[in-house]
């Protein structure tokens, strides 16, 4: 029974359906695992690096209104 | 005149935030799920047998659920970004670590207690206590868009482990592994602030209050149950009726996680690819249920209501799932179920912020996913107990499932009018109740 529960490692990621799910993939991309890897480190990687052109693209917002917020914290101090 | 450039107001800093810790759960939590995927290829190797392998990944459970109150509090005490950081240095150089595997003492030392143990740091837990500081009108979407890294982690980090393995071997997996985390430590440094003040702002990205009495209308004003020390939240009824229902949510989806495959083939008679396609599925609507509660909680409210709902909407699922027998029975489970699963994290965390505040939010979060997790070891070890003296899942699923009743009554039965912030500003003085 043990082995039973261990066999699942508490996580989500059965093995049983962790081959299920790498023949639908195999089926889909129909090429060498690399092609595949390559795929999904791009999209793994591309993330934090789509984070941070969008935060640079605003910087000319966020410059014109971080001074007021400044500004509206500093009278709130003097109150 | 200005132009639409200049009117327009940029993204909340706060949103980075989310998109920050969104991106450190997803690595970290889909490293960790990944492990299933080199049982095999190490077992081989090293001629163990799947209890030995599988003892490492059990100890991991455990000690990941205990430590998880022990961070909570670092969290709480410092803060939390260094926290995150030193924890995210610590997982990715284990991860990779693993690599250098030569002994089961070593693969249980590195991944059943360093692995495990550094992970608590961005748990969940821990991001929803960074987002209720963060946000306090949107607060409930931002922690479900947190918690969705729950369910992105194992849909796309697992099945890149398994094709880099392919293409590799378990060596070198486990080393890209480890630097994939490590890639998440320049979003937790440029982007992670503990606080909205930390640059200038204010919760949600609200402009500055003009006077005391404007401030008192936002969310943010502060409940009766407000505490700084977690000892006193548990004085008082809500986190018992949270952790009660949160122990019940453990306990009805691990032994799903763990059995449900089984239950599908052996008592349901489906193929192993049918019941891992109706498990894939109930996994990918989690992120809709996730977002969907979050969504729901800021736009209407009752937060508790929405908690009981999700409850009895699975308490429902269990009841198809045992009563329909036939694999139609399998899908209506997984659709009812699947939106209900990462919800109840979601409005927990975001309840518990609104009742107790953010002070000591990390320990009472990391306490609560402690209940949680123990109600999950504990229904699998049942399960399995029942399934050997029975021949059938039949009455430990009953048994789990009955629970969803009580859990749905307590959610219910939280007094949210009267003691949560969100409330407060409504009602100045005490609300009369729910």
């Amino acid at each position: 029974m043990i082995s039973l529960i261990l066999a699942h490692q508490g996580d989500s990621a059965d093995p049983e359906m962790l081959r299920w799910i790498k023949v639908q993939l195999d089926h889909i991309f129909g090429s060498g695992p690399w092609v595949v890897v390559a795929i999904m480190g791009f999209v793994i990687l591309s993330m934090p690096l789509f984070i941070i052109v969008i935060y640079l693209m605003q910087t000319k917002r966020r410059a014109a209104v971080e001074p007021m917020n400044q500004k509206g914290q500093d009278q709130e101090r003097v109150r | 005149m200005p132009t639409t450039e200049k009117t327009k107001r940029p993204i909340y800093y706060g949103w980075y935030v989310c998109a920050a810790t969104l991106f450190i759960g997803f690595v970290a939590i889909g490293a960790r799920n990944s492990f299933g995927v080199f049982v095999v290829p190490m077992s081989d190797e090293f001629g163990w047998n799947r209890f030995t392998i599988s003892a490492a990944a059990a100890l991991g459970v455990l000690i990941n659920g205990l430590s998880q109150p022990f961070f909570g509090q670092i969290f709480d005490r410092t803060g939390g970004r260094k926290m995150i950081l030193i924890s995210i240095v610590v997982l990715g150089s284990a991860t990779a670590m693993l690599a250098l595997t030569f002994h089961i003492l070593f693969l249980a030392f590195m991944f059943g207690i360093v692995v495990s143990m550094a992970q608590s740091g961005p748990a969940p837990s821990n991001t929803a206590a960074l987002m209720a500081r963060w946000f306090k009108r949107r607060r409930a979407t931002a922690i479900s868009i947190n918690s969705s890294a729950l369910s992105m982690g194992g849909m796309i980090m697992v099945p890149f482990s398994m094709f880099l393995l392919q293409a590799t071997n378990w060596r070198v997996a486990w080393l890209a592994l480890g630097i994939i985390v490590l890639s998440s430590l320049p979003m937790a440094y440029f982007f992670l602030r503990e606080r909205p003040e930390d640059r200038g702002l204010y919760p949600d990205g609200d402009p500055a209050p003009l006077n005391d009495s404007t401030r008192t209308t936002r969310r943010g004003s502060v409940g009766p149950l407000e505490v700084d020390t977690w000892k006193q939240s548990f004085k008082t009824a809500p986190i018992w009726q949270m952790a009660g229902s949160y122990f019940v949510c453990g306990t009805t989806t691990f032994v799903m996680s763990v059995h449900f495959i089984p239950f599908a083939i052996e008592d349901r008679g489906v193929s192993g690819a049918t019941a891992a396609t109706i498990f894939g599925y109930m996994m990918f609507l989690n992120i809709f249920g996730a977002l969907g509660a979050g969504i729901l909680s800021d736009k209407l409210g009752g937060t508790k209501n929405l908690l009981a709902f999700a409850y009895a909407m699975r308490g429902i699922g269990y009841l198809v799932l045992l009563t329909v027998d036939s694999v139609l029975g399998l899908w209506i489970f997984a659709s009812i179920a699947g939106f209900s699963w990462v919800a109840t994290p979601v409005l927990t965390s975001s309840l518990t912020a609104d009742v107790y505040g953010t002070k000591a939010l990390g320990t009472i979060s990391g306490i609560t996913f402690m209940f949680h997790q123990f109600g999950g070891f504990g229904s699998v070890l049942l399960a399995g107990l029942l399934f050997d003296i029975t021949g059938s899942y039949t009455l430990p699923f009953a048994l789990v499932g009955a629970l969803l009743l009580p859990a749905a009554i307590s959610a219910f039965s939280i007094k949210e009018r009267k003691y949560s912030s969100r409330y407060q500003s409504r009602v100045p003085t005490p609300a009369a109740g729910d």
